[in-house]
């Protein structure tokens, strides 16, 4: 699992993760805070793109707060 | 009666012609100019080029003596040297006025993100059940703390800006940035849009 840039345009300190094969939200959650549980903070991030939780697709951007 | 008016006459033009060739009323003059420059550049000067501000202030105070111990010749020089000079470091303070403020302005722009984006990821490390790889409790409340202080530190940096301490404004800043940008590697948060190491 590894991090990625931002998306063009994107400069914040926001951290960003590009979807790999067979992630769930809950696995980036996981990874990210510990706890599979939290994934609703990553799907509220990105409820822009994301709209249902079930349902990122591979080489998506995603915004982890 | 009427020749010792006129001795008396005589003395007062000859003490005048004297102080008029010794140079005393130019220097004086002078020296009132050099005062105003030095008093005019002393605001900004003073805080953002002090060692120019001093030595120029240290050519007043020696012109001054020269003036006082007679000296006009010097006082003079002096006087008119110290004029120029101030306009210099009045030139050197705006110069370091402006880069100050573009790097105060560059600042404030980034760094309530990086706070922003520390807070948002302590708020939620907060509620985690387990820590992820790489941080534990100790390192959790160290990032908490250190928020806490960087967050005073901003304000500070901002007080300071607003009463026009630039220099002491952008020391805080930068203290603020290398304390969030050391979380960020402490929470193993990527800063300024670069990715992190692989995990």
């Amino acid at each position: 699992m590894a991090d990625d840039k931002p998306p063009q345009g994107q400069s914040d300190f926001t951290q960003w993760h590009e979807v790999k094969s067979g992630e769930t939200l809950s696995k980036i959650a996981q990874h990210y805070y510990g706890d599979a549980s939290l994934y609703p903070k990553i799907f509220e991030a990105n409820r822009d793109t994301v709209k249902d939780p079930n349902m990122i697709r591979v080489g998506q951007k995603l915004r982890i707060p | 009666m009427l020749k010792r008016s006129w001795k008396y006459a005589m003395a007062l033009f000859c003490a005048a012609a004297l102080a008029c060739n010794s140079g005393k009323a130019p220097a004086e003059a002078a020296m009132k100019l050099a005062e105003e420059a030095v008093n005019s550049a002393r605001g900004e000067a003073e805080k953002l080029v002090p060692d120019d501000f001093k030595s120029l202030s240290d050519e007043l105070a020696a012109a001054r003596e020269a003036l006082g111990k007679g000296d006009y010749k010097a006082a003079l020089a002096s006087a008119q040297s110290i004029q120029q000079k101030a306009n210099d470091v009045m030139a050197k303070a705006k110069a370091k006025k402006d880069e100050l403020t573009q790097s105060w302005n560059q600042m404030s722009e980034s760094l309530p993100k990086m706070v922003d984006a520390i807070k948002s990821r302590v708020d939620i490390l907060s509620q985690s059940k387990k820590l992820p790889a790489g941080l534990d409790a100790a390192k959790l409340t160290a990032a908490k703390d250190g928020l806490a202080s960087a967050t005073t530190t901003w304000g500070e940096a901002q007080e300071a800006f607003k009463a026009g301490n630039w220099t002491d404004a952008i020391a805080k800043a930068t203290a603020v940035k290398d304390k969030a940008t050391e979380i960020m590697g402490a929470l193993g948060m990527q800063a300024g849009g670069a990715p992190a190491p692989a995990k």
